[in-house]
């Protein structure tokens, strides 16, 4: 089976194509039913690769490719054919994300069968869906760089299609505008860090440039470089900071593809792409370390402003973030397979929450907490599956985000002291904030009773995706941490970062730092309980009198918070001074590079040609004029009659003289 | 004494002058022609002189002498026709009655 594993990102492309182009636009089209068939057969193909891999039946990491481009190439006197290669490398990563980003993207679409129901761009929208998901898929299998690269800018644009996929409203295109530019800036780094990489490897090829890493023909200082401009575009997909402004504001698209963003396809690139070239991270400590620092600064900002906002798909945009930062920071202290399984397992219960959240905003149609509350009742389906995915969100065990979320603090706590205290206090902020969230919109009053006195439940077919990622964010931390199955199977493709992993787990517990696991499950749970009370006594009740005057007393750090630090302001800050910039480069073309340099230049020239003209026309012409005059032969007078008088004796006399002439002045 | 080159060049040089003065002083028509024939001469005589003592082996300067001889006849009868039809149409032979070709 792993051999038709190219397949997986090819079948959404041409489902997209044909949903696209085929059919008409009509609420009971068919054609996502052909995406959502493609996707099913992508999903299958990849959970055959795991269970091979897992039984041993097929070998990771398989790698194929095929030629792409080739041509003949002189470089410092030796000829050569240069050969472009593209192809698929799978490992177990790639095998697990494959199969992640298939099933979020299939039950997201059958989700949004129900909740686009009705849209007057149905058709177009399943198209775009499939699209995105094949470009993501790209991504994760490609063993060639620039088509990792290809993949990631095609992500980026359609995720701008999807954000901006209401464009009639003002908002959504901004939104998109501002996640593709955002996302743009980080690209930059990943571009640069291309270059240098074919600069000093001569490949893109990860396998061949793996090798050429270990063999060290690449200096450490490059490395550092190359590390520092993928971590910018990472920063830039997976909204680690300070690039995670566009995250929020991605929230103006479709719920459905809020979900698909968050979970797997594209938030998840950066991460993966991390994860994929880990090499060059092992290799250089320094970007290992500022890969480290970015997510624990992204988590903690994260998790704070996730605190203060009303809107429930902007609180979870930003738990996601914080989350985004966990595995960051996961990955930056060597935790590659606790990074990957947070992003496994948060796939799921992300996922679900912005489903269920969709659901709920289905019902009520507003993303306004204020407005909800008490919608337990009227959803019950929608309210236990959101609550399952909130105590994953918190870590509570047995649920699947307290298995990644200790196995992160453990590695983290290994690292650095400094950190791992950071991290523990913003995952208590996670618990807060995810039940603040779940209490304002299934408990207490409701608070606007128009809209929740007629919500309904969702129809099945949104409520059967969420049941099944339900189960999975119920079953899946368990599932993958029981006997390591994870990091076996993760660690299948990595031997290298798993023997690093092991020998920073040796001296570090041979130096007596290391945490006891039991310790930290049992602190964090009885923390996270007791926050979840505390977010209970504020927000559950229908009573918010108490939360208010928390508020009150706060104000200013609640503003800070609701200006998200101020990272927003500063951006536009930025795009405000470009603005001022571009006016003042304008000004100084026109007004001094056109008038001084371009009109001054064009001024001499005409000074310079008027002289010539006064020249030309003083003696040239007269000088001209002048021959014709005296050769004029006007009443008997002027040269022609003083020279011409028909006496052929004085012509040769002319001749003479003239031939004597030449023989003296010849001397 | 012998003869050199000199002396034949002497002689070419005072034939061309006479020639010269004569063609230039003249009225009559018949001796302007006259005073060319003389200017043909004096060339004949360098010819000659020039081959006789720088290629004495061929007889490129004689041969053109002969030319040059054959082609002042042809001239000379032309030119004479010419001179017999203007003075038997203006009954004039000075030069300076001829000016038809003033310009």
């Amino acid at each position: 089976m792993i051999e038709y594993v190219w397949l997986v990102p090819l079948l959404p492309l041409a489902a997209s194509l044909i949903i696209l182009f085929v059919g008409r636009e009509s609420d009971h089209s068919p054609m996502p039913y052909v995406g959502i068939a493609a996707i099913g057969a992508g999903l299958w193909i990849s959970l055959r690769v795991i269970f091979d891999g897992a039984v041993g039946a097929a070998v990771l990491p398989f790698e194929k490719d095929w030629s792409w481009y080739s041509f003949a190439a002189d470089l410092g006197g030796r000829a050569f054919i240069f050969d472009m290669r593209a192809g698929v490398l799978i490992d177990g990563a790639a095998a697990v994300m494959l199969a992640v980003v298939c099933l979020v993207s299939l039950l997201v679409q059958v989700y949004s069968l129900g909740y686009m129901h009705g849209d007057t761009r149905f058709k177009r929208y399943f198209a775009y869906i499939s699209f995105f998901t094949a470009s993501m898929l790209g991504l994760v299998v490609s063993n060639n760089l620039i088509v990792t690269f290809a993949c990631w800018e095609l992500v980026g644009v359609s995720s701008y299609l999807l954000i901006g996929f209401w464009f009639e409203q003002k908002a959504p295109p901004y939104a998109g505008k501002k996640a593709f530019i955002t996302t743009k800036l980080g690209d930059l780094g990943f571009f640069l860090a291309l270059l240098l990489t074919f600069t000093y490897a001569g490949t893109y090829n990860i396998v061949r440039l793996k090798e050429a890493v270990a063999m060290g023909y690449l200096p450490p200082v490059v490395l550092t470089f190359i590390g520092l401009g993928l971590l910018a575009g990472a920063a830039g997909k997976s909204a680690q900071a300070p690039l995670f402004i566009w995250l929020p504001d991605a929230m103006e698209g479709p719920t459905p593809v809020s979900a698909l963003i968050h979970a797997a396809p594209m938030v998840a690139a950066g991460l993966y792409l991390v994860a994929r070239v880990y090499f060059i991270y092992l290799a250089s400590p320094a970007a290992m370390e500022a890969v480290a620092w970015v997510g624990l600064a992204t988590a903690f900002l994260a998790g704070t402003m996730a605190l203060v906002p009303y809107d429930i798909k902007r609180v979870l945009a930003f738990s996601t973030v914080s989350q985004l930062g966990f595995m960051m920071c996961a990955l930056g202290v060597g935790g590659y397979t606790a990074g990957l399984f947070h992003l496994t397992t948060h796939a799921f219960f992300k996922a679900l929450l912005f489903l269920c959240a969709g659901s709920v905003i289905h019902a009520v149609h507003t993303n306004d907490m204020r407005s909800m509350g008490g919608l337990s009742k009227r959803m019950p389906v929608t309210f236990l599956t959101m609550a399952v995915g909130s105590l994953a969100l918190a870590g509570i065990p047995p649920f699947a985000g307290f298995f990644s979320k200790d196995l992160i603090l453990e590695k983290v706590f290994e690292h650095s002291h400094l950190m791992f205290a950071v991290l523990v206090f913003t995952a208590c902020l996670t618990a807060f904030y995810t039940f603040r969230m779940l209490f304002l919109t299934f408990l207490g009053d409701g608070r606007d009773h128009d809209r929740v006195a007629h919500a309904e439940e969702s129809g099945s077919v949104m409520t059967v995706p969420l049941l099944i990622l339900a189960a999975l964010a119920v079953v899946s931390g368990w599932l993958f941490e029981h006997g390591h199955a994870f990091a076996s199977f993760v660690g299948n493709g990595g031997a290298a970062e798993a023997a690093a992993e092991a020998a920073g787990h040796g001296t570090q517990a041979a130096a007596g730092h290391a945490l006891n696991p039991m310790v930290l499950a049992v602190g964090l749970t009885a923390a996270a309980v007791l926050l979840i009370l505390l977010a209970y006594s504020l927000y559950g009740g229908p009573d918010l009198s108490r939360a208010a005057r928390i508020k009150e007393r706060f104000l200013p750090v609640f503003n800070v918070l609701e200006n998200r630090w101020g990272f927003d302001a500063f951006f536009l800050f930025l795009v405000d001074a470009s603005d001022r910039l571009a006016v003042l480069c304008r000004w100084l073309d026109t007004e001094v590079i056109d008038r001084i340099f371009v009109d001054g230049w064009g001024l001499i020239c005409r000074v310079f040609a008027e002289i010539s003209h006064l020249f030309d026309a003083l003696f040239v012409d007269q000088a001209v004029d002048g021959c014709g005059y005296v050769s004029r032969d006007v009443a008997g007078r002027g040269l022609r009659s003083l020279v011409a008088r028909g006496q052929v004796q004085e012509y040769l006399l002319y001749l003479a003289v003239g031939v004597s002439l030449f023989a003296i002045l010849n001397k | 004494m012998t003869l050199t080159l000199g002396h034949y060049l002497f002689l070419g040089s005072g034939l061309f002058i006479i020639g010269i003065f004569g063609a230039l002083t003249r009225r009559s028509v018949i001796g302007i022609l006259m005073s060319i024939e003389l200017i043909f001469n004096a060339a004949n005589v360098n010819l000659a002189a020039f081959n006789r003592f720088l290629h004495p082996d061929g007889v490129t300067g004689q041969a053109f002498a002969l030319f040059i001889m054959t082609v002042a006849a042809a001239e000379v009868v032309v030119g004479l026709a010419l001179v017999l039809a203007i003075y038997r149409s203006r009954d004039k032979i000075y030069m300076e009655d001829i000016n038809i070709m003033r310009g």
